[in-house]
C-alpha cells in the first residue's frame, strides 16, 4: 500500500465546527466540534458514527451545500464556498429527477452544468459508457419510479460519475437497500472505482455509512465519529489487500478491524438508540 | 364491450329527457317551461345558420386571450413569490385581498377602461383566471423536493438552468391543476362579462355566447334559445377540460 501521508491533501477539513440555533427556543447546539482531517488524492475514506453525529453535515460542507460556523474546508488548497461539478454527490434518497429517464438523468450534468458542457455526440458516448458500467443497459428509457431500489442507486451513481468529478461524496448510498443488494453493490462500487488503477488515477471517495462491515470492506481509512458534539474519535488504517472480494469478510483480520470500530462507538450507539433527542 | 354496457351512461339522461318532455307538455303557459323538442329544433337552426358556433368561437377566443395573458403573468409572479421570500411576503397580502372580489364586480371599471368589446371581456376573464393559476404556481414551486435542487447544484448547474430544468418540470403537475381550474372560471366569467357588456351596448356590438343569451332573454324571451346556449357552453367547457387533460397526459409522461 502506498503511503497516504506523503501527498498534499485533496480535501482538507481544518478545525471545522457547526453550530445550530433552534429557531423556537433560540438555544444554541454544537453539532460538530473542531473536526480536522486530510483526505489525499485517490483515497477511499469512510466516515462511521452513531445517528446524529454530524456525518452528513460534514459531507454537505465538502459538497458546498452547507457552511461551517468556524474553520475551513478546502479542495486542492482553495476554500470551498459553493457546490461545483468537481465534487459529485450520491445522495441517500438518490434524488433522481422523476421526470427524466435513466438516460436523461445520467446526462444531466454534462448537458446542463455551467462550464464545459458537452455536445450531443460526446454526451451520447459518455452516457452509453456509464450506463454499461453500472449495468443499466436496457433500462435507459425507464423513469426512476419504474426501477428497483438497486437500479435507482446505480442510476444515481452513474449520474454522479458521468459528470466526471474529481471527488465523489456518498451519503449512506446503500442504506435504503436490502442486505443482499448492498453486498453486491459494495463490490461493484470498488470495481467501478478502479481498485487495480494506480492511486493517482482513482477518484477520491468520501463515503458516509452506518455499517461498520461496509466501511471496513470499502475503505483505505475509516474515520470514527462520536456524538454530542460530533467529533472525530479515531482514524483507522484499513490495511487489507486490494482488490477486495467477498471472501475477505470471513477473514479474522476483517473481523478484528470491524470489532475494534464497534467497541469504539458501541456506548454512544446505545445512547443514541435509547435516548433519542 | 357489448352494446348494453356501451349504452348504460345514456340511460339516465334519456329517461330525464323523457320526463322533462312529459312534464313540459302538461304545463299550461308554454313560454315558462322549455320543451325538449323545441330546444332540439332551435338548436338545429342555430347551428345550421352558424350563429351558435360563431358566438361560441368568439367567446372562446376571448377566453384564450385572457387566460394566456394572465397565466403568463401568474407563472412569472408565482415563481418569483415562491422562490424569493421577500417577493412572496410583499405580494401575498395584495393578491389575497383582491382574490375574494368577484370578476363581475370589475365590470364597471373594465367597461370604462376598455369599452364594451373584446378587451373588456378578456380583462374580466384574465382577472378570474389569474388567482387559481398563481395559487397553484406558488404551491407547485414550493412543493418541489429541495433535494432535487441540491442534486442539480452539486452537478454544477446554474440557477437559471435549474429554474428551467428542475423547477419548471417539478411544478408542472400543479401548473396543470391551476390551468384546469383557471380555464373553468374563465369560461364561467366570459358568460357573465358578455351578458353585462351586452346589456350596456344594447346588443349587436360585441357578440359572444353571453350576449347571444342576453338577446334571447331581453328581446324575445326565447327560452329554447337560452337552453341551447347553456348546452353549448357546457359542451365547450367539457371539450376544454378534455383538451387540457390530453395535453397533461402528453406532457407528463412520468406520471402515467
Amino acid at each position: 500500500m502506498e503511503a497516504l501521508d506523503q501527498a498534499a491533501p485533496k480535501i482538507r477539513l481544518d478545525g471545522i465546527s457547526k453550530e445550530y440555533i433552534v429557531p423556537r427556543t433560540g438555544q444554541r447546539t454544537l453539532a460538530i466540534a473542531d473536526v480536522s482531517l486530510d483526505i489525499v488524492q485517490g483515497e477511499f475514506l469512510c466516515i462511521v458514527g452513531p445517528s446524529g453525529c454530524g456525518k452528513s453535515t460534514i459531507l454537505n460542507m465538502i459538497a458546498g451545500l452547507a457552511e461551517p460556523s468556524a474553520g475551513t474546508v478546502a479542495m486542492d488548497g482553495a476554500p470551498i464556498r459553493a457546490p461545483g461539478s468537481e465534487r459529485g454527490v450520491v445522495f441517500q434518497d438518490y434524488a433522481l429527477f422523476p421526470w427524466k429517464t435513466v438516460r436523461e438523468n445520467i446526462e444531466f450534468g454534462p448537458r446542463f452544468r455551467s462550464d464545459a458542457r458537452l455536445g450531443a455526440a460526446e454526451r451520447d458516448k459518455l452516457v452509453r459508457h456509464y450506463i454499461d458500467l453500472v449495468s443499466l443497459t436496457g433500462a435507459e428509457h425507464k423513469y426512476p419510479h419504474e426501477l428497483s431500489g438497486g437500479m435507482r442507486q446505480r442510476c444515481a451513481f452513474a449520474r454522479a460519475l458521468a459528470n466526471e468529478p474529481e471527488v465523489l461524496l456518498m451519503d449512506e448510498p446503500f442504506a435504503a437497500l436490502d442486505a443482499q443488494t448492498r453486498l453486491i453493490l459494495q463490490e461493484e462500487l470498488l470495481r467501478i472505482w478502479g481498485e487495480d488503477l494506480p492511486r493517482a488515477e482513482r477518484k477520491t471517495v468520501i463515503f458516509i455509512t452506518h455499517g461498520i462491515d461496509e466501511a471496513v470492506f470499502l475503505a483505505d481509512r475509516v474515520a470514527v465519529m462520536s456524538n454530542h458534539p460530533g467529533r472525530i474519535k479515531t482514524v483507522m488504517d484499513i490495511d487489507l489487500p486490494r482488490p477486495r472480494r467477498e471472501s475477505l469478510r470471513a477473514t479474522s483480520e476483517f473481523q478484528t478491524l470491524a470489532d475494534e470500530i464497534w467497541q469504539l462507538i458501541r456506548r454512544e450507539a446505545y445512547e443514541a438508540t435509547i435516548d433519542r433527542r | 364491450m357489448n352494446l348494453a354496457l356501451r349504452l348504460r351512461p345514456f340511460v339516465l339522461p334519456a329517461l330525464l329527457l323523457i320526463l322533462w318532455q312529459l312534464a313540459a307538455m302538461q304545463a299550461a303557459p308554454a313560454d315558462r317551461m322549455p320543451v325538449p323538442a323545441d330546444v332540439l329544433a332551435t338548436g338545429w337552426t342555430l347551428i345550421a345558420s352558424g350563429e351558435l358556433p360563431l358566438a361560441l368561437l368568439q367567446s372562446l377566443q376571448r377566453v384564450m386571450l385572457g387566460f394566456a395573458t394572465s397565466a403568463a403573468l401568474a407563472l412569472v409572479l408565482g415563481t418569483a413569490m415562491a422562490a424569493y421570500r421577500p417577493v412572496g411576503r410583499n405580494l401575498d397580502p395584495i393578491i389575497e385581498s383582491f382574490r375574494p372580489i368577484a370578476p363581475i364586480a370589475l365590470l364597471p371599471l373594465a367597461i370604462l377602461w376598455f369599452g364594451t368589446g373584446t378587451p373588456a371581456a378578456a380583462f374580466i376573464v384574465g382577472y378570474a383566471a389569474f388567482f387559481p393559476m398563481i395559487v397553484n404556481t406558488i404551491h407547485g414551486v414550493r412543493s418541489i423536493d429541495p433535494g432535487l435542487i441540491r442534486a442539480a447544484r452539486t452537478l454544477g448547474v446554474g440557477r437559471l438552468t435549474i429554474l428551467r430544468t428542475v423547477v419548471l418540470p417539478g411544478a408542472l403537475p400543479n401548473l396543470f391543476v391551476g390551468a384546469r381550474l383557471a380555464l373553468g372560471v374563465a369560461w364561467t366569467s366570459i358568460i357573465a362579462a358578455e351578458l353585462a357588456v351586452g346589456a350596456k351596448a344594447g346588443g349587436g356590438a360585441s357578440g359572444g355566447i353571453g350576449q347571444m343569451m342576453f338577446v334571447f332573454y331581453a328581446y324575445s324571451v326565447d327560452l329554447s334559445g337560452i337552453i341551447v346556449c347553456m348546452i353549448g357552453v357546457g359542451v365547450v367547457a367539457l371539450l376544454i377540460d378534455r383538451g387540457v387533460r390530453a395535453l397533461e397526459y402528453w406532457m407528463i409522461p412520468w406520471k402515467r
